[in-house]
């Protein structure tokens, strides 16, 4: 469905949110386009799984959100999944005392009855693995495939955007790649998608554009194309980049 | 007389196993105990006696009645004392504020409804004896219970997710699902299941408004040794305790009864403080 | 003599600190006099309810030390008034024993208030909140039902005569000075008891118990002299209650009692003695003025915890707490003065090295630390970093004993530390600082500070309590050497001001502060910069360096690059639990497994 060119799906300007006393963003600007997947990456602390829980309402924040046009000030994490983001915490926490496709028709909760069956059937042609295991609990499932069912929840509601926070945290390398192909593969079907990964390569090799926080702040923005993009991160991370300023 | 403690012994657990039910229903939403579990099983015996022994409500109406009122005294639980007192940052402050509104609908029984036992109607125009409604109204109640959360929780979408709330919060904030409506619902429940249980047992225990700190504490020995959150442990340690309640009361009198129950308690509790069935948590700094 | 707490404090504050207490003191005095001029204005009746006041407040003194300051919700604890109660009657009585003396049979009701207040607080220590709670009241029914029971004895339901007291305190008047005097004196010992490091540590057990650890403070023991005391006083309480009713039966300790001890506590405010001092005056009086509602009294009271609650947590306390609301300096900077470490610090220690050697620790299937080998020197500030989940912030916690390795040593010195209790690696001059800062929000900063000097004290709790040369002692060099702590990290100017008004970072630094005052051999910081400003995280580092450089083995755990290879003489990476890599900073930066592991690739 097209947006005004003008206008990306995801538009953050002068984001700032924290825990309690503790402030953690502090006047973040970050854009999503419509078909683009966009990598955050940053050092450990940097406010990264911050500012996803800002962008999809589980944390308080002052500043501008808007998603699709609209104004995201003040929205649920219900209204905002009901708005077509969806966001997939990091942990691969699925309820594990529920079977796999229990876990799937919880995250289309505000359907109706037909359309959430026919959701899931969506969903588990995109993810055979775990189609496989429909009637099993998900505490029976691999770390991998918890992870997998953990995106599979995100997709049930046909989002538009899908946040990602580490999705390959704690994996194998050979699950790490399987998740990175499904990934790929939702770029293909339409959904736009914003990455947050450790893994700096793998992060390259799928995303458009990538952005660097540091402390709280976006330190770099640069398509992935761009030739000297390793060492200009690795510039921003380590580097004391406000000092040189 | 064995016949009688049995089944006294079997009723009378049957209750304590519903109010620990009903403080566990409680729990899994919220993560907090209520002291207001006893006081809804008062409420069931003194509103069910009010209702259709003073009032003179048909049976069935005053029944729904009494559920009615536990669901919305369920729902002014969560409303008043715990949803508040999540946020804050002193995270003890709900056993006070679950206990003063516990005492506030206790004393206004007390003075509304008067300070004495009343007899509880007699539901069914049976006549006494032999194994008496007294004694299987409140198996029955309990039977009912434990196979209707069984079939909320396998089979049912909200059941699922009120499994998902008591296992993650948070990921459940996150996939979207409406928190605080079902909390709220599952304090409903709470009500109900609590409400039930006194007035399944209302002949047994009168209508009472002394019953709310008997059943708050009775109530929650089965919640202590069945384990936090385990409905199950709850009704295999509620039924326990009946009967060697009843066995202590045959044997020694009832003022020392009560003392040899609470001291087993103690003693099991700090033996294994998660209770009998249940793991030890795990601190993290 | 000239304190070093006067060579940076202008006139002015001394003046202030003499005025502070001065207006501390004031409500007491106040109190004193009209309770001593009572018999003036107050009619009879009015006498039994100041008498009942009295007797009231000797035990929620005791109670309030549970309750207020230790944070544990005994909310039976009516079971030892009525032991109290019946104790005496029944020894003065001479039911079960030849008739004894009233005084007598006083303090023999304060011993077995003292041994039940043991046995019915100890569980607190193995049982999460709300179940203590219960149980408590379940002793509380226990106890009525076994006076209703034991007839012989306790004349059950028909009850047994209080004692009375012989002259002069066998007058209305007489006893109610003999009251009086009892409820002054145990203000002023319970006043003491909060001026004094137990009061502060419990404090720090309520609001921050592992900070408090990572202090020394051990638990049970303070925990036991605690309920003690309250029981003892508990007890007297019972025999001057059974004495005023002149007749008691069980009915007469209901529930209700029960709950408005413990609401006086909660109106009056957590962690103060005036609070519920003028709370259970409210109580006992309030009955009084609301006389067509006395039956409503309970109901009122319910919905009086309820309100304080959810509307006023901080009770009467907080609102009598005029000194916290006045605007703090805005624009404020913290600027340490690491000059005066050595005389916090205290000259180089001897210590060795501090050594890990294959230490492991797994939770679960998970090998949070697999084979760990570490060694921090004296007078070096040593780096830990690496990505989340490999390890760090669970190696300092071995380090200061809160978690024991599953294998592997760490040792000190050569010698091996054993897997001692929590609160044992601050004795060894091992201190830390937390992710979170674990402050108590309504204690002032120094007192805060002060928590973290309680193992240093030399006095016992009964010198405290009587307040004897030695805890004043105690207290004044406390006292100084906070000062002189919270000088050196830059905060001398919030010493009076309440913690939970401070800055995130300024609570950062008051940790620190607190570490200091153990003199530490070592001191591990867990992710100490993060939330600081760029100027903030620069005093830091500074700080950090004149620490190591004053003998202390720094630990540093941090996110934070900058920091990191700014001040670290030595710093060790971590992935996955295991050493990746170890060296000066220069080189871990072009360290190529490390900058990938960092960055995580």
């Amino acid at each position: 469905m097209p947006i005004s060119a003008a206008e990306p799906l995801l538009d953050i300007a002068g984001l700032s949110a924290g825990y309690g006393k503790i402030g953690v963003l502090h006047g973040v600007a970050l854009s999503v386009g419509a078909n683009e997947v966009v990598a955050l990456l940053g050092p450990n602390g940097a406010g990264k799984t911050t500012l996803l829980r800002a962008v999809s309402g589980l944390l308080p924040w002052s500043g501008r959100v808007h998603f699709a046009g609209r104004d995201l000030a003040g929205t649920s994490p219900r209204d905002t999944v009901r708005a077509g983001l969806a966001h997939v915490i990091e942990g691969h926490r699925v309820f594990t005392q529920l079977a796999v496709i229990d876990n799937l028709l919880l995250a289309a909760y505000d359907l109706s009855r037909g359309e959430r069956t026919a959701r899931v059937e969506e969903v588990f042609a995109l993810f055979p693995e775990i189609a496989a295991k429909r009637r099993e609990r998900a505490v029976a499932l691999s770390g991998g495939q918890q992870q997998i069912l953990a995106v599979a929840q995100g997709l049930v509601r046909r989002p538009r955007l899908l946040m990602l926070d580490e999705p390959s945290a704690g994996l194998s390398p050979v699950l790490v790649d399987r998740v990175l192909v499904v990934v790929r593969r939702l770029r293909e079907a339409g959904t736009a998608v914003l990455l947050v990964e450790q893994l700096i390569e793998k992060a390259l090799a799928l995303a458009d554009r990538v952005y660097a926080l540091a402390r709280g702040s976006i330190v770099l923005e640069a398509k992935t194309g761009e030739a000297d993009l390793p060492q200009r991160l690795e510039h921003a991370y380590l580097a004391t980049a406000h000092r040189h300023a | 007389m064995v016949e009688s403690i049995v089944s006294t012994g079997l009723a009378i657990g049957c209750i304590y196993a519903l109010i620990g039910i009903t403080y566990n229903v409680m729990f899994s939403a919220s993560r907090v105990f209520s002291f207001t579990a006893g006081m809804l099983g008062m409420l069931g015996g003194v509103l069910g006696a009010l209702f259709i022994a003073r009032l003179g409500i048909p049976l069935v109406v005053g029944f729904l009645l009494v559920l009615a009122a536990g669901a919305i005294f369920g729902v002014i639980t969560e409303i008043v004392a715990v949803r508040p007192v999540l946020k804050s940052l002193d995270q003890h402050l709900y056993v006070l504020s679950t206990l003063a509104l516990a005492l506030m609908v206790q004393q206004f029984t007390a003075i509304e409804w008067g300070t004495e036992a009343r007899p509880f109607p007699r539901l069914f125009d049976i006549a006494r004896g032999g194994f008496d409604q007294q004694f299987w109204l409140p198996m029955l109640a309990c039977i009912v219970v434990i196979a209707g959360l069984e079939l909320l929780y396998r089979h049912t979408l909200v059941g699922h997710a009120f499994l998902a709330i008591a296992e993650d919060t948070f990921a459940a904030r996150a996939l979207g699902l409406p928190e605080r409506s079902l909390r709220m619902a599952s304090f409903a429940l709470a009500g109900v299941i609590g409400a039930l249980a006194g007035f399944a047992g209302g002949e047994m225990l009168l209508a009472f408004f002394g019953n709310a700190p008997l059943l708050t504490f009775y109530g929650f020995v089965p919640v202590a040794l069945g384990g936090m959150g385990n409905n199950r442990g709850a009704v295999v340690a509620g039924l326990l305790l009946g009967l060697f309640q009843q066995t202590a009361n045959f044997l020694v009198g009832g003022i020392f009864a009560s003392v040899a129950v609470f001291t087993v308690f103690i003693i099991v509790l700090l033996a294994r403080p998660e209770g009998l069935a249940g793991a030890s948590a795990q601190r993290r700094v | 003599m000239v304190t070093p707490a006067a060579e940076w404090n202008s006139g002015r504050a001394d003046t202030r600190v003499v005025a502070s207490t001065i207006g501390a003191a004031l409500p007491f005095l106040v109190l004193l006099a009209v309770g001593l001029t009572f018999p003036l204005f107050g009619g009879g009746y009015w006498g039994v309810i100041a008498t009942r006041a009295c007797v009231y407040w000797v035990l929620v003194s005791g109670l309030n030390l549970v309750v207020g300051f230790a944070g544990q919700l005994a909310i039976g604890w009516v079971s030892l008034l009525t032991l109290g109660a019946y104790t005496t009657s029944v020894l003065v009585a001479g039911n079960a024993t030849p008739a004894l003396a009233p005084y007598l049979a006083l303090v023999i009701a304060a011993i077995v208030g003292a041994i039940f207040g043991l046995i019915i607080g100890l569980p607190a220590l193995r049982l999460r909140t709300f179940y203590f709670a219960i149980t408590t009241l379940g002793f509380a029914t226990i106890v009525t039902q076994v006076a209703l029971a034991w007839q012989s004895v306790t004349g059950g339901g028909v009850g047994v005569p209080g004692p009375v007291f012989p002259k002069p305190f066998d007058s209305q008047w007489g006893f109610y000075y003999f009251c009086f005097g009892l409820a002054a004196i145990c203000t002023w010992m319970t006043l003491n008891v909060a001026g004094s490091r137990f009061g502060r540590a419990l404090t720090a057990i309520r609001d921050a118990d592992v900070a408090a650890e990572a202090s020394g403070i051990a638990k049970p023991p303070l925990l036991a002299l605690v309920f003690l005391f309250s029981g003892a006083v508990a007890g007297v309480a019972g025999g001057l209650f059974a004495s005023l009713q002149s007749y008691i039966t069980p009915d007469a300790f209901t529930l209700d009692l029960s709950v408005l001890f413990f609401i006086a506590i909660l109106i009056g405010g957590h962690g103060s003695i005036l609070g519920p001092l003028l709370g259970t005056i409210l109580l006992t009086v309030l009955p009084e003025f609301a006389a067509p509602l006395v039956a409503w009294s309970t109901f009122l009271y319910a919905v009086l915890l309820l309100v304080i609650v959810l509307a006023m947590p901080g009770g009467i306390a907080e609102l009598l707490d005029f000194k916290n609301r006045r605007p703090l300096e805005s624009g404020r900077a913290i600027v340490p003065r690491p000059e005066l470490l050595p005389r916090v610090l205290g000259g180089p220690t001897d210590a060795g090295a501090l050594t890990l050697h294959q230490v492991a620790l797994s939770f679960g299937g998970v090998h949070a630390i697999d084979g760990l080998d570490l060694e921090i020197q004296p007078g070096q500030v040593h780096g830990l970093i690496g990505p989340n989940g490999s390890g760090k912030t669970t190696t300092l916690n071995v380090i200061s004993g809160y978690y024991a390795q599953q294998s592997g040593t760490v040792r000190l010195n050569g010698v091996a530390l054993r897997l001692l209790a929590r609160h044992r690696r601050a004795h060894l001059r091992i201190a830390r600082t937390f992710q979170t800062p674990r402050v108590v929000r309504s204690a002032s900063v120094l007192e805060n500070v002060m928590i973290g000097g309680t193992i240093d004290g030399e006095a016992t709790f009964v010198e405290s309590l009587l307040s004897l040369p030695r805890h004043r002692r105690d207290e004044a060099a406390l006292r100084e050497k906070a000062m002189l702590a919270l000088a050196t990290v830059g905060l001398e100017r919030l010493a009076a001001g309440r913690a939970d008004r401070l800055q995130h970072s300024e609570l950062r630094f008051t940790e620190i502060a607190r570490a200091l005052m153990l003199r530490p051999a070592f001191l591990l910081l867990d992710e100490p910069a993060a939330g600081l400003s760029a100027d903030e995280i620069g005093r830091l580092g500074a700080l950090l360096v004149a620490i190591a450089k004053a003998g202390t083995g720094v630990l540093l755990v941090e996110h934070h690059a900058d920091l990191i290879f700014d001040i670290c003489h030595h710093v060790t990476v971590l992935n996955l639990g295991r050493m990746l890599a170890a060296g000066t900073p220069a080189e871990m930066r072009s360290h190529r497994e490390v900058v990938n592991a960092y960055l995580g690739g």
